[in-house]
């Protein structure tokens, strides 16, 4: 990190000195599903919903249709509304693998809902880049793998950032600089801010209060008088960008995974194979880097009709053995043949959950004895002496040996 | 059908029957119930999920014979609430009739002609004493696997070991072995493989018996035990080759008194607090050392006199599976065998060798 200027003044005592909290939000997250896999709603004012909509889609938001809203009157606001009945398996499967792409840019990911997340992203910057970088690279590969348009904010705090990316929505990327905080929130309304609500909203705006900027000149005993305390003490700390708390990413992660899109073109099983082989090696030596290994592997399909499929395993005994893995994820690539023959493969992804500390591992007696580590913790061992590329599977020679951004430990 | 006898007693055959009665019948609606057959004055109350049927033999004062199938648990509940004493019990047309003092009640019977038939067993029976066979279940049934993803590995081996029987069950990660020399009741080479929740049913009725009488058969074992009768499915497919996994030689012995190494699992244990966290076992001819330690919450320790041959060695184990093998394990000295930190360790009684536990180390790094 470049040394700082000069000590931020006292009312920065709470930012961090670096924006590097990112805020990820999918836009319109059930509709836009909706319209990535019926074209026929691409481009056309649509909600999704039964008695109330649960979610509209831009072209349906320009005419005032919004979420909670009854389909009734959402119509009678947008005539020619289409509204679909939700598909939550399709939702939670998307949410998945975006978040399986937030996991694979860095291990301090919290999830707020099945559509946001906090990422942070601070300390990657010789690994990454700068977290502006991370945040484009991020976007392009949901939009890529995934088929979604997600915006991301950037900012020194949890709030900032949650406020950059309601202001970049649709499809946005916006950076609040470091030192830049008040300047960016002081102009907003203060509808903006968390906990202002239409009762909190009306109280300070016939006070004359109506942005972030007035409020904060408020001093703390007259807000306290409007607001009570506890709402007071809040407001006010938001709208000095005072928001000490950090990305917390609860227990450790379940699971360990690594995806990759194909393209549209026909794949040879061979060539799919070489995917699921590289894969495989990556998950396996982040699992063990990581010193943790784990029982259930899943295999994540997306098919040239864009649909997706799932398929699980679990083997005997909890591992991060590359073979062990890698023989599984074949078997269930092999259950999925027919479908891939059929439809074609356009997204492959393979994770490793149930994860639990490698450093105490019960170990199993050797009904099938003949699977051993050693070879793993070779390759492992120079790797990390001579880089990643510097020993590779036969079958991924003559393959770009890395496509993927490098990773934080996990 | 019509009788009466004691509540105590028709509570506790109801209660036994009921144990193998189909969780809200499953496929079978008629299965939620228990069949009960009147003859004389014999009753056999019968329930059954199909893999598991358990038939409970009782003297009554009957009055006209018939069969019929109660709801298991509304007449198990009815029964049970009674006071002490004398009830009727009758069945005319869909209902069945209890009858207790001034209490009556009227319960919708199930079609009996649905309940399926259950063959009788003509396997040839051996008889072994309840307490061994009780005590050989204890030892080696908590072995099997609950995992219902492992079939095999939830089953108890019966063999022929010898001129005895052997049980074997393993959850992959221990293995338990006990021999029950004399008890020759499957030919040479011969073994059945019983599902271990069978067996868990059979050591709760071997209590206070006296004699068990075992008839292992091609797809159904069977065992009775005074006037039970439970017969359970077999498990199919092979049991792992457990016998190339025992050892064949030791070189690190160590002798420790039973009871004083399960206390001492037992304290230590409360500070292995996460899931996997192991109980360490250092060994050195100081003696043996407990040791366990859970990140952020603490630690225990505890030294033990112990007698040991070997090299200064430190295996970690899961404490429950450690603390099993000691307190199933007979006499108040046992030994551990142990080859290295990865290898199966053995526990036995010093000087036994009818019961082995085979337990696998937790790898610590």
């Amino acid at each position: 990190m470049p040394p700082q200027d000069d000590p931020p003044a006292c009312e920065h005592m709470f930012v961090h000195e670096e924006a590097t909290i990112m805020h990820a939000d999918l836009d319109s997250f059930f509709a836009s599903v909706e319209q990535r896999d019926d074209p026929s709603l691409r481009g056309r004012p649509m909600a999704v919903g039964g008695g109330v909509i649960l979610a509209a889609s831009y072209e349906a938001k320009a005419f005032g249709v919004r979420t909670a809203m009854g389909v009734g009157r959402a119509r009678l606001a947008c005539p020619g509304l289409i509204v679909v009945p939700p598909r939550f398996h399709a939702y939670s499967e998307a949410s998945r693998a975006v978040f399986a792409l937030f996991e694979d840019t860095t291990p301090l990911v919290e999830g707020i809902s099945i559509d946001e997340a906090f990422l942070e992203v601070g300390g990657l910057r010789r690994l990454a880049g700068r977290p502006v970088e991370i945040a484009a690279r991020l976007r392009a590969r949901v939009r890529d793998e995934v088929g979604l348009a997600i915006t991301v904010g950037i900012a020194s705090t949890k709030f900032l950032a949650k406020v950059a990316s309601a202001v970049a929505k649709p499809d946005g990327l916006l950076l609040v600089p470091a030192g830049t905080e008040l300047a960016f929130l002081h102009p907003l309304p203060i509808e903006r801010l968390w906990g202002v609500g239409p009762a909190t909203s009306e109280r300070l705006r016939s006070r004359g209060i109506l942005t972030v900027g007035e409020l904060a000149a408020v001093p703390g005993n007259a807000l306290a008088s409007m607001l009570g305390r506890g709402a007071a003490h809040h407001l006010n700390a938001l709208a000095h960008a005072r928001d000490p708390r950090r990305v917390e990413t609860g227990r450790r992660r379940r699971s360990i995974g690594a995806q990759r899109a194909l393209g549209s073109r026909p794949h040879t099983p061979a060539e799919i194979d070489t995917s699921l082989v590289a894969l495989v090696d990556r998950v396996t030596s982040r699992m063990r880097k990581a010193e943790r290994v784990g029982r259930t592997v899943m295999l994540r399909l997306r098919l040239g009709d864009f649909s997706r499929l799932t398929r699980s395993h679990s083997v005997a005994e909890a591992t991060a053995h590359t073979p062990t893995i890698l023989m599984a994820a074949r078997a269930l690539l092999e259950s999925s043949g027919p479908l891939i023959a059929e439809r074609g493969l356009t997204l492959v992804g393979i994770s490793v959950g149930n994860l639990v500390d490698e450093r105490a591992v019960q170990l199993s007696l050797p009904f099938d004895a003949g699977s051993s580590g050693a070879l793993d913790a070779a390759v492992d061992d120079i790797r990390t002496r001579f880089g990643t590329g510097s020993v590779t599977r036969a079958v991924l020679l003559h393959h770009s040996p890395s496509l993927e951004m490098p990773l934080l430990p996990d | 059908m019509k009788f009466r006898c004691e509540r105590d007693v028709l509570v506790e055959a109801l209660g036994a029957a009921g144990r193998a009665v189909a969780n809200r019948g499953g496929a079978l609606p008629v299965l939620s119930g228990v069949r009960a057959e009147l003859e004389g004055d014999r009753l056999r109350l019968t329930g059954s999920d199909l893999e598991l049927t358990i038939a409970v033999d009782i003297t009554v004062a009957g009055s006209a014979d018939g069969l019929a199938v109660l709801p298991s648990r509304v007449a198990t509940d009815v029964v049970r609430s009674l006071d002490s004493g004398s009830v009727e019990v009758s069945v005319e047309g869909d209902e069945a009739h209890i009858t207790s003092g001034r209490f009556q009640s009227a319960i919708r019977v199930l079609p009996a002609d649905e309940f399926p038939r259950l063959a009788q067993p003509t396997d040839d029976a051996v008889t072994l004493a309840a307490a061994d066979f009780a005590e050989a279940l204890h030892q080696v049934v908590p072995a099997a696997s609950a995992d219902d993803a492992r079939p095999i590995l939830t089953g108890v081996l019966m063999a022929a070991e010898g001129h005895g029987l052997r049980l074997v069950a393993t959850d992959s990660y221990r293995l338990a072995v006990r021999d029950l020399p004399g008890a020759s009741i499957l030919r040479e080479g011969q073994s059945v493989l019983v599902p271990s929740r069978a067996l868990r049913e059979l050591e709760r009725l071997l209590g206070g018996a006296a004699e068990v009488t075992l008839r292992l058969g091609e797809r159904e074992a069977t065992f009775e035990v005074g006037g039970v009768r439970l017969t359970t499915r077999l498990i199919e497919g092979e049991f792992p080759n457990y016998r190339g996994l025992i050892p064949v030689s030791h070189p690190n012995r160590l002798t420790v008194g039973r009871e004083a190494l399960a206390e001492a699992v037992r304290r230590v244990k409360l500070m292995a607090r996460e899931p996997n966290t192991p109980v360490r076992l250092g060994m050195s001819s100081d003696g043996l050392e407990l040791i366990a330690i859970t990140q952020d919450v603490g630690q225990a320790h505890e030294q033990l006199d112990a007698d040991y041959a070997g090299t200064e060695l430190t295996v970690a184990f899961n404490p429950d599976y450690l603390l099993n093998g000691v307190e199933v394990t007979p006499g108040d000295e046992i030994v551990l065998d142990t080859v290295d930190a990865q290898k199966p360790a053995v526990i036995r009684a010093n000087g036994g060798n009818e019961f082995l536990y085979l337990l696998m180390p937790v790898r610590v790094s």
